[in-house]
């Protein structure tokens, strides 16, 4: 058991870490972007939508860290 | 593709194993170079299995687009973190790395462990040494698994890592010492902002973005991204100005 929490423990670390705002916001910007290609929205529009997403994600981390 | 991927890997990899190097040049300094040795090659060894297997086994059974989804998602998440950190270090907001100072403080914990025994291993610097190289070469094995196989390229990604790792254990060889003269901080914003780029290009593919202009965005994202982490590096100067600025015309507070 204890080294079942040890390794999770390492991976939430690894990937989660003190910014959980790095991990989920990236799975939401994918999750948004998804449903956008679902919806046939045209490619060129679906691609600026996820990079627009994911740098405001990193925009938003660093502007909450500047606040800390 | 093959080039940039022997490159990012190269870049990502070769910081990873100056922070590694660092600990093992500080337990071979302080206590016994052969155990030390030992324990870098036992390291070594399991995260080459690990990449070996790890990498194969997704490349072989997993569909490449759920490939990309997953561990370009991964690739994004990870490339993120490097890149925010990067900037908040660029800004001046977080420490920078200072291996010349790790190096110390590891020297300073090694002298206050029981002494090297005078025959046979030493298994606090095989320990220490191993434990050292497995954590930061797991990020490498991270980043070569996901590049590797994102992209279909584990061959060119292993080997731009293990080029990196070649040249950093050469060189603190030689020199013996620390490689605190590496622009650490610099290589990881460039890491970081690669990480990013590859990472949303790939992960966006796996949603099933049909990029136009195909690998040549890739250039694009990067290109934008570079662009966007400078802006937030002036961005975080700007505020710990202000910052200062508001706590001098406050005045001591008395």
């Amino acid at each position: 058991m204890r080294y079942v929490r040890a390794f999770f423990g390492f991976w939430y670390d690894f990937l989660v870490g003190d910014r959980p705002e790095l991990f989920v916001g990236p799975i939401a910007a994918l999750f948004l972007a998804w449903l956008a290609v679902r919806a046939g929205v045209p490619a060129p529009m679906t691609g600026g939508l996820l990079f627009v997403l994911v740098a405001t994600v990193g925009g938003s981390s660093i502007a909450w860290a500047m606040r800390g | 593709m093959a080039l940039v991927t022997i490159v990012s890997s190269f870049l990502a990899s070769a910081v990873e194993f100056v922070e590694a190097v660092t600990i093992v040049l500080a337990v071979g300094v302080t206590r016994q170079w052969r155990s030390t040795l030992l324990g870098v090659v036992a390291a070594l060894a399991a995260l080459t299995l690990l990449v070996a297997v790890f990498g194969t086994a997704i490349i072989l059974f997993v569909p490449i687009n759920v490939v990309r989804l997953v561990v370009g998602g991964f690739l994004l998440i990870y490339g993120l973190q490097w890149l925010t950190k990067a900037v908040l270090r660029a800004g001046g907001a977080r420490a920078k790395h200072d291996e010349a100072a790790i190096y110390e403080r590891e020297i300073a914990v090694l002298r206050t462990e029981p002494p090297v025994p005078a025959t046979g291993m030493d298994w606090i610097s095989f320990t220490v040494a191993t434990k050292g190289v497995l954590l930061e070469g797991l990020e490498v094995a991270f980043i070569v698994v996901t590049f590797g196989a994102s992209a279909g390229m584990l061959g060119p990604a292993a080997a731009g890592a293990a080029v990196a790792g070649a040249l950093v254990l050469g060189l603190a060889f030689l020199v013996h010492r620390p490689l605190a003269a590496v622009p650490e901080n610099a290589l990881k914003f460039a890491v970081g902002v690669m990480l990013t780029g590859f990472g949303t290009f790939w992960a966006g593919e796996g949603v099933g973005i049909d990029w136009p202009g195909g690998d040549a965005t890739i250039l694009a994202l990067l290109a934008a991204y570079a662009v966007l982490a400078l802006l937030a590096v002036y961005f975080v100067q700007g505020r710990l100005a202000n910052r200062r600025l508001r706590v001098t015309a406050a005045g001591p507070g008395y």
